[in-house]
């Protein structure tokens, strides 16, 4: 099947699947994994695990161990990317419906929730760098990203 | 005609004016139109941060939503409940598909992953810790109410993971959910300006984890922007730090006595 499809970048020069077998394949992954949710949710109601992460899981998954050929679900994925900033606008339009918890502890809760929001991006950045050092000068390990489309 | 019978099908004692907005229709119109807005201030004023599309939308509609509520003499969550919700809830639905749509820029940068995993995992285990700690201080810093902090805590975990958690450590959910919210919109106007200051260019890596870490799965689109590892590695945070959070936050929360 997709034995040759090893290119790491996979700059695919083959035909992407038409557009409506490639939503078929996101439909058939996401009612999977949905079944798994809920099943998750019976058996373990402590832990919680969502679809949208069980099915990125799985199709990671079947993409990596050749199930699925990345030209199946490329160029829908990437348009379904392109337009998240546009699919998050019911949630931000969501808070309308609760602005009333923000009389409770005020405008406190905005600052400490963008302080929060800051710390998460640097303290996870930093510690990132500082493993990829110890890996560098303690285990003498190469650390360099082929990355050919810095931006 | 077809209105009339949609809203009936939906919340069949609607009467009066509001029945004209009961429908999907609204929702979905009203959030394109704010969006589009936003797209076009974004480009006229040359990209400025705070006319951010997604910005710019949330603020429009909210808005919008307020001045028709009180038009109506309604509340606004009530009239969020019925007149916006049906439409917003089908857009909101197609973030599942682009959520799981992250495992093909993902499966593309497969050597880093290989290469890095062991990095990658530390990193976010360690620093979900080190921001849990940071967190928790600015919160009793600005004074924020038991409740208040344990909301903030689970903000890391995409939404899904991060309600339950917050009820299980006494937090408010619907806070947490706003928090949440406002992380990503906060990184889509600001992650630029953030990956400047705190000159994070150099390491796409790290840049990656914690963009996806503290801007979830806008944040992931984000990074895609910068570059594939940059993306890549968002996307890995976004399904690692909510496993992650899910255990460390009842541990945590238990620790400083909270929940």
């Amino acid at each position: 099947m997709a034995e040759n499809n090893k290119s790491k970048t996979a700059t695919s020069t083959k035909k992407d699947a038409p557009i409506l077998v490639q939503i078929g394949i996101y439909a058939t992954v996401l009612f999977i994994s949905w079944l798994i949710s809920e099943f998750v949710a019976k058996t373990f109601p402590k832990f919680p695990l969502p679809t949208p992460v069980i099915g990125l899981v799985l199709l990671y998954l079947a993409l990596t161990f050749k199930i699925i050929k990345v030209e199946w679900v490329d160029s829908f994925g990437s348009f379904m990317i392109s337009l998240i900033g546009f699919l998050f606008v019911p949630s931000g339009i969501q808070l309308a419906g609760t602005l009333g918890i923000l009389q409770n502890e005020g405008w406190k809760l905005v600052i400490v929730i963008i302080l929060s929001t800051i710390v998460l991006l640097v303290v996870v950045a930093y510690t990132a760098r500082l493993f990829i050092w110890i890996r560098v000068h303690w285990f003498h390990g190469d650390a360099t990203v082929n990355q050919d489309d810095q931006k | 005609m077809s209105v009339s019978i949609l809203a009936a099908a939906a919340a069949p004692v609607i009467k009066g004016p509001l029945a004209y907005f009961a429908t999907p229709f609204f929702g979905i119109f009203l959030s394109i139109a704010v969006y589009l807005l936003g797209q076009w201030l974004f480009k006229k004023f040359n990209g400025f941060f705070l006319f951010q599309p997604l910005f710019v939308g949330m603020v429009l509609g909210i808005i919008v939503l307020v001045i028709m509520a009180k038009m109506l003499g309604m509340d606004t969550a009530k009239f969020y409940t019925t007149a916006y919700k049906p439409g917003g809830d089908i857009i909101f639905w197609f973030l599942n598909p682009a959520t799981i749509a992250f495992a093909v820029p993902l499966y593309k940068r497969n050597d880093i992953v290989k290469k890095f995993w062991l990095e990658i995992l530390l990193s976010l285990i360690v620093g979900a810790f080190v921001s849990l700690f940071v967190i928790f201080g600015i919160s009793k810093l600005f004074g924020l109410s038991n409740v208040g902090i344990a909301s903030m805590l689970p903000q890391a975990a995409t939404t899904a993971i991060a309600l339950p958690i917050s009820t299980a450590v006494g937090g408010n959910a619907a806070v947490t959910a706003m928090a949440c919210i406002l992380n990503a919109v906060i990184i889509y106007a600001l992650g630029g300006w953030l990956v400047k200051v705190f000159r994070l260019n150099s390491d796409p890596i790290g840049t990656g984890l914690g963009l996806g870490t503290s801007g979830h799965t806008v944040g992931s689109a984000f990074a895609l922007q910068l570059g594939s590892v940059q993306g890549s590695m968002a996307a890995i945070a976004v399904v690692i730090i909510s496993i992650v959070i899910d255990i460390v936050v009842p541990i945590f929360a238990a620790l400083v006595g909270l929940g």
